[in-house]
């Protein structure tokens, strides 16, 4: 198969793979987990065929796989790499490490239940508990998506320096085979142009990376690495507008479906959302003014959008497939916190639903839907299934 | 010597007559300046430097600690990528980064083969946290976390890394420094995983005074505590000078950390050493023959 | 006015050396050159450990110019030295001594047999020195004086230079060709040597006085100390040094076959072993101990092993003819004691130990006095002998004194240093320079020398000709280096104080703080944190820590 505007038959891993491949980038470490192996045995194919250059590395774990993405990242090259579940976990100190190296590393996370006991099933906690490393979160909700959204991702962590991981939920985005239309590399590279730091490891430079820095320098740092969060929403919009005008394909960072004067909106991110979509059709057929909100930017939080997004709407339904105990659903609660305080707030209703990747059929979720309406907030999420 | 061109710089932040410093100044130098290190957190990431200043006149990236291996693979491919595959990457590590938390990533590169040479500064113990002991730390040795004395032997690594075939596992240490040098010329000019353990008697950790590091890393030598050797591909044996010369008494009692050592321990090292001399002369003798 | 840029967080901008880490210090090490203790003991000041080192490396030639800068007698004093450098070597009290004195034969012989020679100074100075006496003193007054550009005249009462090397120490110690040699390299540089010509009276000094613009005495103590009670005018008594300058000149004294040999001297060895070789059964009759003989232990040794008898702590009291043809010598036992100053002792018989010894002759060779009578009335003379300053002046203005003339160290070397001290001194005055003020620095001790750089090896083994082959004719007993074995011992030494440029001190220091600047070695101040491990690792204690007070 070759990349043209025709669309092909590919599952959520394989367009992004699919996706890797068009960023043309120099280093992949990767280890296989399922339900991820799929991006890794497709990469080491393209590399194989020598359809892609770039230098794998099969470390003996995603520990060292995220090492060796940062190290290699700051010798200057673009750096791509997948995972899912436990290896997220086992990840997790260098994924501080990663973004307070300002390494734009990309990732592709493949949502899936962390152990113990173990699973494979789809549930978004694995990444929506890392929402505090300073990596950029994407959740998308299709094989395009993923496909579009990882050459989006690069451009973005380019721009601001940061890494990005892009979520696809295990099974449902991961597994399902889709129409996907894979772009020419042309248009890939016209997009992304190749990679050019201003700061790599090289002796003809001399600068080093990481040394001790005072309590000022740190506090500097991270007030930086802030910043850098803070301008996302623009500069993920942009690369979210260009992307559409050279392959006709946008995302938005939250999309609005069908919420023209809806009274409530459901709320989520991923796979779920597909569900959503078929829920608030049968509400809309029923005659209720009901829209989705999908989150497709979970870090940074879009809030300024969300709360343009949510001005004048009555209830909001936030169904959450993670779980976070002593919490409850994360997004519900980083919800809350974003309307904090707003003027004419909606009503926030929060559902932990999927979690453990249980089917939430699209009547459940019109059912819940029903429910918020008719009752007052709780403010703690309620298990659904 | 002498005549090298320095990559190690003057006003580091080792402690006075640290052989950590006096041992990384002759690797980098008879590295030379094609070179980029990577550290992880040890005495020796001290010496490089606290931001914005650098204690190298390489490039150095600071890796965590139990990461060391794993990201100089991936620094080494980013290289390769730019075309300067003869560019050194050398990983300066501590024991702590290298017998323990770190030998996981390791292992996997020098099954790999990565083209990358690992130097370990064996100092027998986590020294930068306070002197808590590492696995290098050898028996009896008393630390912060082992008062009365380590129960256990010291892991041996280069056994370790032979048993990986990797191209080149060698010891050295600044008491012999000729030895050292050549010994980091050699790996220099091999490709794949080359590792190195430098002994680095810890002045504050060993309670070895400061002028004395290089004697006490002789004695080291001598009394057959950490005998010079290389192996190649991991099957070729070779046993450097100086041999085992001196009883272990003569090295032990140079050093705060084994005070009040007993009779009976003292032997029980003695064996110890005396066996694994043996061993490894049998091993020199083995491969001379094939 | 704007601020200045903020570092950044991450990537560094520079380097560590703008930490001047100095300021961590305590004590600063100090690159220096205290004198090596063999150099201090030498009579010479030889500046041993450097030729040493020299030879070390094979540079034979440049070790025969730094040895005689000092003493142009190499060649005789790697063979007669009493050797006090190597009593005081540090290597002694690690294994065994630096064997100094043959390497020094080493290169004074290779010096002769290369036929390497002083380089020719021209007469740059229009003042004029006289010297009488042409022994080992003498010639090396002679020898420094012309080196410095002096037009020189030695006196010499005998038909030839040479002193006691000639009439005193027999060739089977000092080959003949080797005291030539050396004796005639000192001349090709230009002296004047008029033999035959003594000085006789206080006049002719006079005249030495007013025709030369200095003077240096080294005559030398040639007049025989007497024993009281013996009668010089038997036949059967005969001086030892009467005896010597006869074997020496190769016709001994027919005496009688049982010799009784007095004195615990060299010169008694020498008479003792020379008669050896004459066919004598000889006796030697010792004050002292063995132990405590002026002799050196090595011709007490040799002497044993050609058959000569030792009778120590013993004294001649009487002795009378036999009436059977030979001697009865009556002897007493004694309690030999030295006293504070050389040639000082006392001695108590032991009651009751009375013996009596049967020979055929007695030589006594009990010491020398000089001949003071010719100078006597000009200048001041002390327990008999003239008397000087450190620095070699007599009482007598412009006259200068040397040797066994002047003191009681009886030794080769120790007359050749005092002809250089005097040499340097006479220069001085004449230059109206003022005399360098003596270094009062300590010898290095062993404890400043890394005697991990000097693993445990034997001194080189002494080689002799058998004793058999010895007594067959007047062959050297003592045999020379090999050149690797000179080189071996060479390398033993530890060079005490005396930077070998091993760059030890550079290489060890952890701060990059020591530079190698012109032939020596600096620290810079900013960095060195005074560990001490460039003193430490010194392998010549030519790095020492100094304290610092902040
Ligand atoms: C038998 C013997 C063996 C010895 N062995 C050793 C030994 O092995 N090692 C050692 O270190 N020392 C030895 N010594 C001592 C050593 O030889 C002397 O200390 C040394 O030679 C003294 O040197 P000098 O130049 O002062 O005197 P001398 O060697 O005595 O030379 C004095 C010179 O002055 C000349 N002279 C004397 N009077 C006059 C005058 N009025 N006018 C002109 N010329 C005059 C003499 O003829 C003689 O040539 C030995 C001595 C003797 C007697
Ligand atoms: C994951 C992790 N755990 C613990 C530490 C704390 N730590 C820093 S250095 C060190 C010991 C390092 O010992 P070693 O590698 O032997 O180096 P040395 O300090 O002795 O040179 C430890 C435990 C850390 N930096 N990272
Ligand atoms: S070791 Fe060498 S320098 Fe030191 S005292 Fe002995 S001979 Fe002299
Ligand atoms: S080794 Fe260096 S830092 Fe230590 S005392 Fe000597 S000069 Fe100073
Ligand atoms: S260490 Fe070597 S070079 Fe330095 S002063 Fe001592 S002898 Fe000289
Ligand atoms: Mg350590």
């Amino acid at each position: 198969m070759s990349p043209g505007n025709d669309a092909v038959l590919l599952t959520g891993n394989h367009a992004v793979a699919w996706g890797a491949r068009l960023a043309r980038p120099k280093v992949v470490p990767v280890y296989p987990i399922t339900p991820q192996t799929p991006i890794l045995e497709l990469l080491t194919e393209f590399q194989a065929q020598g359809e892609l250059e770039a230098e794998i590395i099969t470390p003996e774990s995603e520990h060292s796989v995220m090492a060796a993405c940062i190290a290699a990242s700051l010798g200057g090259v673009r750096v791509f790499t997948a995972t899912a579940s436990q290896g997220l976990m086992l990840m997790h100190e260098l994924l501080h490490y990663a973004s307070g190296a300002r390494a734009p590393i990309v990732m592709a996370n493949v949502n899936r239940t962390i152990a113990s006991p173990w699973g494979f099933w789809p549930d978004q906690t694995d990444s929506v508990a890392q929402r505090d490393t300073g990596w950029i979160q994407f959740y998308v909700e299709s094989a395009q998506e993923g496909l579009d959204t990882v050459l989006q991702a690069f451009r973005i962590a380019e721009r601001v320096r940061l890494p990005v991981m892009i979520n696809l939920d295990a099974f449902y985005v991961s597994h399902s085979l889709e129409p996907v239309r894979v772009p020419p590399q042309a248009l890939a590279d016209e997009y992304l142009p190749p990679y050019a730091p201003e700061h790599y490891l090289d002796p003809a430079r001399g600068e080093s990376w990481g040394n001790v820095v005072t309590q000022e320098m740190y506090w500097r740092h991270r007030r930086d690495i802030g910043g850098a969060m803070d301008a996302v929403p623009e500069v993920a919009a942009e690369a979210d507008r260009e992307w559409q005008r050279l392959s006709g394909r946008g995302w938005d960072l939250v999309e609005r479906y069908r919420c023209e004067g809806a009274d409530l909106v459901v709320l989520t991110m991923g796979s779920m959302c597909g569900t959503a979509r078929e829920a608030v059709d049968e509400l809309r057929d029923a005659g209720h003014a009901a829209g989705l909100l999908k989150v497709r930017l979970f870090r940074p939080l879009p809030a300024a959008e969300l709360r343009r997004a949510l001005a004048g709407v009555r209830d909001v339904l936030v169904l959450d497939r993670n779980f976070s105990p002593g919490a409850g659903g994360v997004l519900h609660q980083e919800l809350r916190a974003a309307l904090y305080g707003t003027a004419a707030a909606p009503r926030v209703h929060g559902a932990l639903a999927g979690v453990g990747g249980v089917n939430v059929p699209p009547a459940k979720i019109a059912e819940l839907a029903g429910r918020a309406r008719s009752s007052e907030p709780l403010p703690e999420a309620v298990w659904a299934r | 010597m002498g005549k090298m061109i320095d990559i190690l710089c003057s006003g580091h932040a080792a402690c006075p007559g640290c052989i950590d410093a006096v041992s990384a100044r002759h690797v980098l130098a008879a590295l030379g300046p094609d070179c980029v290190a990577v550290m992880p957190p040890s005495c020796m990431a001290v010496i490089a430097g606290p931001q914005p200043f650098s204690g190298l006149r390489i490039p150095v990236y600071q890796a965590s600690l139990e990461s060391a291996a794993a990201s100089a693979c991936g620094l080494r491919r980013a290289l390769d990528v730019r075309g300067r595959t003869e560019t050194q990457v050398v990983v300066l590590a501590g024991d702590g980064g290298t017998y323990d938390i770190g030998l996981q990533c390791l292992s996997s590169a020098a099954e790999r083969n990565e083209n990358i040479l690992y130097v370990c500064f064996d100092n027998e113990g986590y020294m930068n946290t306070g002197a808590q002991k590492s696995s290098s730390t050898p028996r009896y040795a008393k630390t912060g976390s082992t008062p009365a004395g380590k129960p256990t032997r010291k892991k041996n690594f280069t056994e370790i890394m032979a048993a990986h075939r990797v191209p080149y596992a060698a010891t050295a240490t600044a008491g012999f420094l000729r030895d050292l040098v050549r010994k980091v010329e050699k790996a220099k000019s091999l490709r794949g995983t080359r590792v190195l353990t430098l002994l680095i008697p810890c002045l504050d950790g060993w309670g070895v005074p400061e002028d004395q590091g290089i004697a006490v890393a002789r004695l080291a030598v001598q009394s057959g505590m950490f005998p010079l050797y290389e192996v190649e591909d991991g099957l070729r044996y070779t046993l450097n000078d100086p041999p085992k010369s001196r009883p272990v008494r003569d090295y032990l009692m140079s050093q705060g950390r084994y005070r009040n050592l007993g009779d009976a321990q003292l032997d029980e090292l003695q064996r110890e050493v005396d066996a694994d001399w043996a061993r490894l002369e049998q091993r020199a003798q083995a491969s001379a023959v094939q | 006015m704007s601020a200045l840029p903020l570092p950044p967080t991450t990537w560094t901008t520079g380097n560590t050396d703008v930490f001047k880490t100095g300021t961590w210090r305590s004590a600063l090490p100090v690159y220096r050159n205290p004198p090596s203790p063999c150099h201090l003991a030498c009579p010479v000041s030889g500046g041993i450990a450097a030729w040493i080192r020299q030879a070390a490396v094979r540079d034979w030639h440049g070790a025969w110019t730094t040895l005689t800068e000092n003493n142009p007698f190499p060649a005789v004093a790697g063979r007669v030295c009493h050797r006090p450098c190597e009593s005081a070597c540090n290597r002694g009290g690690y294994d065994a001594p630096i064997s100094i004195c043959r390497l020094e034969r080493f290169i004074g012989d290779l010096a002769l047999a290369e036929g390497w020679r002083h380089p020719e100074v021209p007469v740059t100075r229009k003042e004029r020195i006289a010297v009488v006496g042409g022994g080992p003193s003498g010639l090396s007054a002679a020898y420094q004086l012309r080196r410095r550009g002096y037009a020189v005249t030695i006196f010499e009462a005998q038909p030839q230079l040479g002193g006691l090397l000639r009439d005193g120490i027999p060739s089977y110690r000092l080959p003949r060709s080797v005291l030539e040699s050396e004796i005639r390299r000192i001349l090709e540089s230009g002296i004047e040597a008029r033999t035959g010509a003594a000085l006789a009276t206080a006049q002719e000094l006079e005249r030495l006085r007013a025709e030369f613009d200095a003077v240096y005495l080294a005559m030398g103590a040639r007049r025989q100390k007497r024993l009281p009670g013996l009668d010089y005018a038997q036949p059967w008594v005969m001086d030892g040094a009467a005896y010597l300058a006869q074997a020496n000149a190769g016709a001994p004294p027919a005496l009688g076959r049982r010799l009784a040999v007095i004195g615990g001297g060299s010169a008694a060895m020498d008479v003792a072993r020379s008669a050896r070789r004459a066919g004598h059964e000889v006796r030697v009759l010792s004050l002292e101990r063995e132990a405590q003989m002026p002799a050196q232990r090595e011709e007490v040794i040799e002497a044993k092993e050609e058959g000569v008898a030792f009778l120590e702590g013993a004294m001649l009291c009487a002795a009378a003819a036999d009436g059977a043809g030979g001697l009865e010598l009556d002897c007493v036992r004694v309690l030999f004691e030295a006293g504070a100053r050389p040639g000082e002792f006392r001695v108590t018989p032991v009651a009751g130990s009375e013996f009596v010894l049967a020979a055929d002759a007695v030589v006594p060779a009990i010491g020398q006095d000089p001949e003071l009578a010719p100078v006597r009335s000009l200048l001041d003379a002390e327990d008999a002998l003239i008397r000087t300053d450190s620095r070699q002046a007599t009482s007598l203005e412009g006259v200068f004194a040397g040797g066994d003339v002047a003191s009681r160290a009886r030794f080769v070397t120790q007359a050749i240093g005092m002809g250089r001290e005097a040499a340097q001194q006479i220069d001085r005055m004449l230059q109206g320079r003022a005399a360098a003020r003596a270094s009062a620095e300590p010898a290095l001790p062993l404890e400043a020398i890394n005697t991990y750089y000097f693993p445990h090896a034997g001194r080189a083994r002494d080689a002799r000709l058998g004793a058999r082959e010895r007594l067959r004719g007047y062959a050297e007993v003592q045999l020379g280096m090999a050149t690797e074995q000179a080189l071996a011992e060479a390398a033993r030494c530890f060079s005490c104080g005396n930077c070998i440029f091993c760059d030890n001190c550079l290489d060890y220091c952890p701060e990059l703080a020591v530079r190698r600047s012109d032939g020596a070695y600096a620290v810079d101040g900013d960095y060195c944190k005074g560990c001490g491990l460039c003193a430490e690792e010194c392998p010549t204690g030519s790095i020492a820590m100094r304290e610092e007070l902040r």
